[in-house]
């Protein structure tokens, strides 16, 4: 269950945090966030003008004795701030040792329990959405009770503490596989999405076509996009040498590489360079960027920095 | 451009197989990644299937056939062939004159000549030859002609330099003597001589040049040398009871230098003085000294030069022994006072010699033809009827008109103001010099005619001015310390190193043995019918001594050159009067070039290596 991706001393910790929206909750739900909306709240907003029809309850009394005009008291209306998790699922995530995809799963209950204890509004969107299948080791009696669609459906639009059980169980039971294409789950899912809010996109962000249109897609649609980048050690640094051929688990390409000790520092400047462009990418469209290693404390990530970067607080 | 081993060419059968290396597939093994994103730019560098495909733009091949053709090509051993004939023999000349130890070049010149010659060996092409001569005071034919490399470099490592000046023209008429050969009817030269020298030689001047192929390898830089270039011991002339020693010393360099010279007797120091010689000056000194007991007066200088041969000399000192002069005469009073005279003569007067002058050091005829003829050796005047001269004829006023003043006999004695009014007159004989001519003839002689030094003089001198005149004492003076055999004995005792030293003895003896300066002894056998050695192992410097029987001598063995001690190293030779050869114009043949074709491998191989990790890494 929940104690498979996060132990309880650390569900106790994200207990006390939430996440931090930089802007005002534009959804329509009633929630616990402040918004633009002029509604039912004890934070005052302003005052207007009385016209005929409006609700006597919240007319000011005291003004009315001073001025004898009738004015309305205005309150802030409280709604609630949607937050999605975008996880990669593809076939490059179940590399690493743990797998990367185990660790983007932590990271996303993690991230979803705090918006849940939060009563904000949850979405987990794996990607690609049919790589997305019951964990074969799980067995065949979840896979009865929670057909794929079935487990997708449960890890959409979860709100309130109270579904943290089931959110958790529903996470453990995706499964990794198949090809994405990031930027087209990416842009699908902003188009989908009604209110924009908080996005978290999880991914080692290997793809041949990039993904600048799918972070790009978020941004414009208003959403606040964090970006947890997250490489398996092996990929930092490999420990295979010799004259390989390299087969690519999700494209199935292959390439012919000779690759010595000599030239490992070569590889790590390679990787250096493609975090560091990443970085600068979305240092420009003011996204917040974090590398992760698979095998990185989770604690550490959360509760550091996730909290330094002000995405949780 | 040939090549001197074209069979190397098969190794370019290995190019193909360099080629069918880069054909064959590679076994790999298959790692299945996440991504081979990040991997774009390790690929190897083909990715083609077709075989000849992987070929073309394939730097890497390229440069790998290209190091192989410059391996194959090194291997075949190309040459240019060289404007001039390549000689068949390099006859090598190696100057192994004092001068050579000089140290102004580490280790020494001779030993830096010795490495030059010893690259010269390794340069002989297969079919030539070479042969060593090493010229020091003789020429020594170290090697002869031979193609074997190993026995060149025997030869060569076994040349040493010695104390002697040089006679490097002997080296080269001898080197000459292999070098021409006659084709038809002319001479051509079929060898190269090459000579390692620092070019003070001396002498070549008269050198009859006959157009020598002659390569000049010069050695030596400085000149710093302090040397002694002359020793003498005599009588002092102001007090005859003591001795003189009367040396040179010479400053080869460009400075000032000061130093110590020191005498020595026996190895016992009794003299020292400081002396500041100028650059290039030669400065006299005399040392006057008592002397008790015959021995070695040593002259030294105290100083660090470049060359240390010519720092000390020694000379055999005898103390003198009166002369005992027998005067064969019917009466001449001048003659008489005049040997008188001589403190060094004990004079007999007698009218006939009945004996060969027994007793007697030498003997004195005044116009008396002996009943028995002497010996010893003679001073004679007017003593025709001798079997010295082939003919004798009477002059009448004789025109005295050339004297050898340079003489032993005729040093200080001028005959400008002398007349003579009858003579004989000789033709100058083979055994003897003319030392007093007239236009008819010699008047007077003087030389060696087997053991027996004559001095003989055509005319009487009473029938003359000359006993009137202050040379005619002076005259018997020198007669007496010339003909005295103690004198010719002294002076046979101090030989210049390189010269053969020879010693008669009075009593038969059958062996002689000689001890040499470095401890060294030699025997010689010695000649029953003369007694008489001749010993010719004098290249050292030093004090030798002979024993021999009874007898004991000692000689010295002297450098005393001051053209050895000009240490001068010359750029250029004079050969004869018009000709020179200047240091190190050697002559261009067959440049191989597989040292070049190596190198330019090795360079390829380095930029192959640095290209491979460039293009990949």
């Amino acid at each position: 269950m929940s104690n498979a991706l996060l132990n309880p001393d650390l569900l106790r910790r994200l207990e006390q945090l939430q996440l931090l929206a930089a802007r005002r909750s534009k959804s329509s739900a009633r929630g616990e966030r402040r918004s633009r909306a002029r509604g039912q709240s004890v934070e005052f907003a302003d005052y207007r003008n009385y016209v005929a029809g409006d609700d006597f309850r919240y007319l000011d009394w005291n003004l009315y004795g001073r001025l004898e005009r009738l004015f309305l008291k205005l309150y802030e209306e409280e709604r609630e701030l949607p937050v999605r998790l975008f996880l990669d699922a593809s076939e490059s995530m179940t590399f690493g040792e743990p797998p990367k995809f185990d660790f983007a799963r932590q990271v996303a209950a993690a991230l979803g329990y705090i918006a849940l204890c939060g009563f904000d509004r949850v979405s987990v969107i794996p990607f690609p959405s049919a790589g997305g299948r019951l964990q074969n080791a799980e067995g065949a009696q979840s896979a009865i009770r929670h057909p794929p669609s079935a487990i997708h459906n449960a890890l959409r639009s979860v709100r309130g503490r109270k579904s943290a059980s089931q959110f958790f169980q529903s996470l453990a039971a995706l499964t990794a596989g198949g090809a994405a294409s990031l930027n087209q789950s990416l842009r699908r899912a902003a188009i989908e999405s009604r209110q924009a809010g908080v996005a978290v996109v999880l991914s080692d962000l290997l793809d041949p076509e990039g993904y600048e249109a799918g972070l790009n897609t978020l941004v414009g649609r208003g959403f606040q996009v964090n970006v947890v980048h997250i490489l398996s050690p092996e990929e930092l640094a490999p420990t295979t040498f010799g004259d390989l051929r390299l087969v690519d688990a999700e494209s199935g390409d292959s390439r012919e590489v000779t690759f010595g000790k000599y030239r490992l520092k070569a590889y790590q400047q390679t990787v250096q360079n493609f975090c560091a462009r990443l970085r600068e990418f979305c240092q420009s469209r003011g996204i917040h960027y974090f590398l992760a290693r698979s095998d990185m404390d989770l604690g550490e990530l959360i509760l550091k920095q996730l909290r330094r970067a002000e995405v949780v607080g | 451009m040939n090549f001197l081993a074209p069979l190397a060419f098969a190794f370019a059968a290995t190019i193909p197989v360099v080629v069918v290396f880069y054909l064959l597939k590679r076994k790999r093994t298959v790692k299945l990644v996440p991504s081979t994103l990040l991997w774009q730019k390790f690929l190897a560098e083909s990715q083609a299937s077709a075989p000849f495909q992987k070929l073309r733009h394939n730097g890497l091949l390229i440069l790998q056939i290209l190091l192989l053709l410059l391996a194959v090509l090194a291997l075949s051993r190309p040459f240019f062939a060289g404007q001039a004939p390549g000689s068949q023999l390099r006859i090598v000349i190696l100057d192994a004159s004092a001068s050579m130890q000089a140290t102004d070049v580490r280790p020494d010149r001779f030993s830096l000549a010795r490495e030059a010659a010893l690259r010269l060996v390794d340069a002989l092409k297969p079919g030539e030859q070479m042969m060593v001569l090493l010229a020091g005071a003789n020429t020594v034919v170290k090697q002869s002609p031979t193609s074997d490399k190993a026995t060149l470099r025997r030869a060569l490592q076994e040349c040493a330099p010695s104390d002697s000046p040089t006679r490097i023209a002997d080296a080269l008429k001898t080197a000459a003597a292999f070098t021409f050969e006659k084709r038809g009817e002319e001479e051509v030269a079929a060898a190269e001589i090459h000579l390692f020298s620092d070019g003070a030689v001396p002498g070549l001047e008269q050198f009859e040049n006959k157009g020598l192929p002659l390569v000049f390898h010069q050695v030596g830089t400085g000149a710093n040398n302090l040397g002694i270039t002359a020793l003498e011991a005599r009588s002092n002339p102001e007090n005859p009871a003591q001795r003189a020693l009367y040396t040179g010393v010479l400053n080869a360099s460009s400075n000032s230098l000061s130093t110590e010279l020191q005498l020595l007797f026996d190895g016992q120091l009794l003299d020292a003085r400081a002396i500041t010689v100028g650059p290039g000056e030669t400065q006299p000194q005399v040392f006057v000294t008592s002397q008790a007991r015959d021995g070695v007066f040593t002259v030294r200088l105290e100083v660090e030069d470049d060359l240390a041969v010519d720092n000390e000399a020694s000379v055999v000192s005898v103390l003198p022994q009166p002369a005992r002069v027998l005067l064969v005469t019917r009466g001449n009073r001048f003659l008489e006072k005049a040997l008188g005279a001589v403190p060094s003569a004990r004079l007999t007067v007698a009218a006939d010699l009945a004996d060969p002058g027994r007793g007697f050091d030498f003997v004195v005829l005044d116009l008396v033809a002996p009943t028995v003829w002497p010996e010893v050796n003679v001073l004679a005047f007017a003593v025709s009827p001798t079997n010295w001269f082939e003919r004798v004829r009477p002059v009448e006023n004789p025109a005295l008109v050339d004297w050898k003043s340079t003489h032993p006999l005729l040093r200080y004695t001028p005959f400008d103001n002398v007349g003579v009014s009858r003579s004989t007159v000789v033709e100058s004989p083979g055994w003897g010099t003319s030392l007093l001519d007239c236009p008819q003839g010699a008047l007077m002689v003087a030389g060696e005619l087997g053991r027996q030094r004559l001095a003989w003089v055509g005319f009487d001198p009473l029938e003359s001015n000359w006993p009137l005149r202050v040379s005619f004492p002076i005259f018997i003076a020198n007669a007496v310390e010339w003909l005295n055999p103690a004198t010719a004995r002294t002076s046979q005792l101090s030989v210049r190193s390189g010269d053969p030293f020879q010693l008669a003895f009075a009593d038969p003896v059958p062996t002689a043995r000689i001890r040499l300066p470095g401890g060294d002894t030699r025997d010689l056998d010695v000649d029953p019918a003369h007694s008489e050695i001749v010993f010719g192992d004098t290249a050292r410097r030093g004090t030798y001594r002979v024993t021999a029987g009874t007898n004991e001598v000692a000689f010295c063995v002297n450098l005393l050159d001051a053209r050895e001690s000009n240490i001068q190293p010359r750029a250029e030779l004079n050969l004869g009067q018009y000709d020179k050869v200047e240091a190190n114009v050697e002559r261009q043949a067959n440049t191989e070039l597989w040292r070049t074709l190596t190198l330019l491998g090795l360079a390829v191989l380095m930029f192959e290596w640095w290209w491979y990790h460039k293009r990949t890494a």
